[in-house]
């Protein structure tokens, strides 16, 4: 078939337009299609509260990212799945890499999860980079060294943190304590970080009731009453969902509130359900990763806090900032991946490169990917207070410590760094 | 001679399934097969004897665990010595849970099979330092008759050689199950299913025919845990949960109890309906107890009372 003068002319004309198109807007891959990054996270049960504010952020910070010009001129296009049981987790994750043919992996929240995830990640050679889950076995590491896998902050930095500061405000006004943690992996690293701590601290303990009841449980009858009959100065719990209010109002209506030192070192997780009616002015309530009231906040938390309350009527809890982490990690190691390379779309072991070392803004601050895939952001927390314009505790002052202050260096037990610690 | 031609047909395009090259849904093929042999232990209980068991999970998670010890543990990666083992254990465990459950029916035999499972799943979760609690145990990949297939890359592997041991491992155990519901010992289950008491008239030993069915349906369980374990590569205590136990009996509804085949089609469509509804909609498990309700109130014969003309017409 002969080409005709017209449709020859049309091809040259075609061909003069690529050839004078800017460049210096978008790199040449920045065609038609979107970055496609997956998403695992809880959507039922006692984490779905958790999910869901991750998922929101997620999405809050792909909208953010497409109207400034997306990922070097590719929009990031989100697919979500379901994150659940571990078996169920690995064949979603399977999914999303080789159906969905997503180019990254984020999210996930459980360590129970993480830790089947990580191998997975690895034998598909998927750049996986988790919201919240890791990939520790107890306290101490079981992949120090993955390639695809970028994990969380370490589970007990939150205990960490508020072991750290009861230590320091509390000296010698507690001597026996009581640990009321959910029955699981993250319960037992935060109970042993504190006791740990509080030896280092020369503020000898006396545990006198330890209890695990079930993550999720609503029903801690039991449980107060054993905590009544040990009488401690101090509770300890890292209850982080709902169940963490539903334990201080039935400790509330047992009487155990007044007497008693409170320490929920991630309970500002749920913040809003820590009412004023039930729950104590003077104790400590962490916030892991982002405090949505910090005076000194970043303009961007500032925007996002306010954002996210203009449209679901919440105020953030730490999820969010942990999907807005990885969600503009991921973006920030592409483009300086993409810099190296002279503007190129990066390979998947450039990204990862990439992101060893990354310092970004987060919404707590400034974070940065260690060279073992750890991240390290800041952690809040602080005494609970009700001069506050809401019906739930904030605290005051509000304390923040830097990654390295609570999270164990790389490639160092959790006892040996606390052992190493000069107080 | 029709159904041998569509069972032949059935098998070849499982076997061809690679080749189409849906890498993901060949994978999804692998727990198919694993819960295949379960179900099909479950049904010789409740199909052929009228036993309902809750506890299917606990030997599903037995030979999960299996295989995570004996891989990540002691080391054993030749996966025929782990079959073996986790059959071996999960026949070891029904005898006494077996010999306690047969003594009841109904309910109480529900009843007494889930409190063995939430006994196991506790024990999973509690005793850290031997199970790994909540964070379960690695399953390494193993070796298959001898071969290590060290050239692949694990879905490669699943896909490929593993793919084809598991099919083959499925295919025999469906044989085996075959023989052992035609034989005379099935008959008899099926007579104490309609009537123990003149079943027992007749000098069938009711109580130790449900226990040998038991038997066959822990190892079975055990067999068909060990091949779910593999492709997700950890053995966690959720496994032997109630919710899980549901899964197994939820699948041979679906599929029909009352027909040999129908667990197995039960399992398939459960594995492929919930891969699409999980990632359409939060709510699936309400969308699959609503499919449930469906099931035992207008097809309590199942997907094979469809498809089966003779449990159509209710021969």
């Amino acid at each position: 078939m002969a080409t005709t003068r017209r449709q020859f002319l049309e091809l040259v004309g075609g061909a003069a337009a690529l050839a004078t198109a800017r460049l210096d807007t978008a790199p040449a891959f920045a065609q038609a299609t979107p970055v496609r990054m997956g998403v695992l996270t809880i959507k039922s049960g006692i984490g779905a509260q958790v999910g869901e504010a991750g998922l929101r952020s997620a999405q809050w910070t792909t909208d953010r990212i497409n109207k400034a010009g997306g990922i070097l001129g590719r929009k990031l296009e989100l697919v979500v799945e379901e994150e659940s049981t571990p078996k169920d987790t690995v064949e979603r994750f399977r999914k999303l890499a080789l159906q969905n043919k997503v180019d990254v992996i984020t999210g996930v929240i459980s360590t129970g999860v993480s830790l089947a995830i990580g191998p997975v990640a690895e034998e598909l050679k998927m750049l996986w980079i988790s919201w919240d889950g890791t990939t520790q076995k107890g306290v101490e590491e079981t992949m120090p060294n993955p390639r695809y896998s970028f994990r969380s902050t370490d589970n007990e930095c939150e205990a960490v943190m508020a072991s750290i500061v009861v230590a320091k405000n509390w000296k010698g006004k507690f001597r026996t304590v009581a640990g009321i943690n959910p029955d699981y992996s993250y319960g037992r690293d935060n109970w042993q970080a504190f006791l740990w701590i509080m030896e280092k601290y020369g503020n000898p303990v006396t545990p006198v009731s330890d209890l695990w009841p079930k993550l999720g449980t609503t029903d801690f009858t039991a449980h107060v009453a054993a905590l009544q009959q040990a009488k401690p100065d101090l509770i300890f719990s890292s209850h982080w969902a709902g169940d963490a209010s539903v334990l201080m109002k039935q400790a509330h209506a047992a009487g155990l509130v007044g007497n008693t030192k409170f320490v929920f070192v991630v309970a500002g997780g749920v913040h809003e359900t820590l009412k004023k009616s039930f729950t104590p002015e003077g104790m400590f309530l962490g916030y892991n990763t982002i405090y949505f009231d910090y005076a000194d906040a970043s303009p961007l938390q500032k925007q996002f806090v306010k954002e996210y309350n203009d449209r679901y009527k919440e105020w953030p809890v730490f999820e969010c900032e942990r999907a807005y982490l990885v969600t503009s990690a991921y973006k920030a190691a592409v483009e300086k991946a993409a810099k190296a390379i002279g503007g190129k779309w990066p390979t998947t072991d450039q990204v990862i490169d990439a992101l060893e070392g990354l310092e970004l803004e987060s919404l707590g601050g400034k974070a940065r990917y260690r060279k073992d895939h750890i991240p390290e952001c800041n952690f809040y927390g602080g005494f609970t207070t009700y001069k506050n314009r809401f019906d739930f505790v904030t605290i005051d002052p509000v304390v923040k410590m830097t990654g390295p202050e609570v999270q164990k260096p790389s490639g160092v037990g959790l006892k040996d760094w606390i052992q190493s610690w000069k107080v | 001679m029709t159904g041998r031609v569509v069972l032949g047909l059935v098998v070849l395009g499982v076997a061809a399934a690679p080749l189409l090259g849906h890498q993901y849904y060949t994978t999804l093929m692998l727990p198919f097969f694993g819960y295949s042999l379960a179900v099909l232990g479950l049904n010789l209980l409740f199909g052929y004897t009228g036993l309902l068991s809750f506890g299917g999970a606990l030997f599903v998670a037995l030979g999960a665990y299996t295989a995570a010890y004996l891989t990540s543990v002691f080391g054993v990666l030749a996966f025929e010595g782990i079959v073996l083992a986790a059959a071996v254990v999960g026949f070891l465990v029904a005898i006494p849970v077996g010999l306690l459950c047969v003594r009841y029916v109904r309910i109480y035999f529900g009843m007494l099979t889930l409190a063995f499972g939430m006994l196991f799943y506790s024990f999973l979760f509690k005793f850290y330092h031997l199970t790994g609690g909540d964070e379960g145990l690695r399953v390494l990949r193993p070796r298959l008759f001898g071969l290590a297939f060290e050239s692949l890359d694990k879905v490669q592997f699943l896909t490929g050689p593993f793919y084809y041991y598991s099919l083959a491992l499925m295919v025999v155990g469906t044989a085996v199950m075959w023989r052992i519901a035609r034989s005379p010992f099935g008959l008899c289950l099926r007579s104490i299913r309609e009537n123990p008491g003149k079943a027992e008239y007749v000098g069938v030993s009711v109580r130790r025919y449900r226990f040998y069915a038991f038997l066959i349906a822990g190892v079975f369980g055990a067999v068909g845990g060990t091949l779910l374990a593999v492709p997700t590569g950890l053995a966690d205590p959720l496994l032997a949960y109630w919710p899980h136990s549901g899964t197994l009996v939820f699948m041979m509804l679906l599929g029909g109890f009352s027909n040999f085949f129908g667990p197995i089609l039960g399992a398939f469509v459960f594995i492929f309906l919930q891969d699409q509804v999980m990632s359409l909609t939060q709510y699936w498990r309400f969308v699959f107890g609503l499919i449930l309700a469906i099931v035992v109130i207008f097809v309590p014969r199942g997907l094979m009372g469809f498809l089966d003309p003779r449990q159509r017409a209710g021969v």
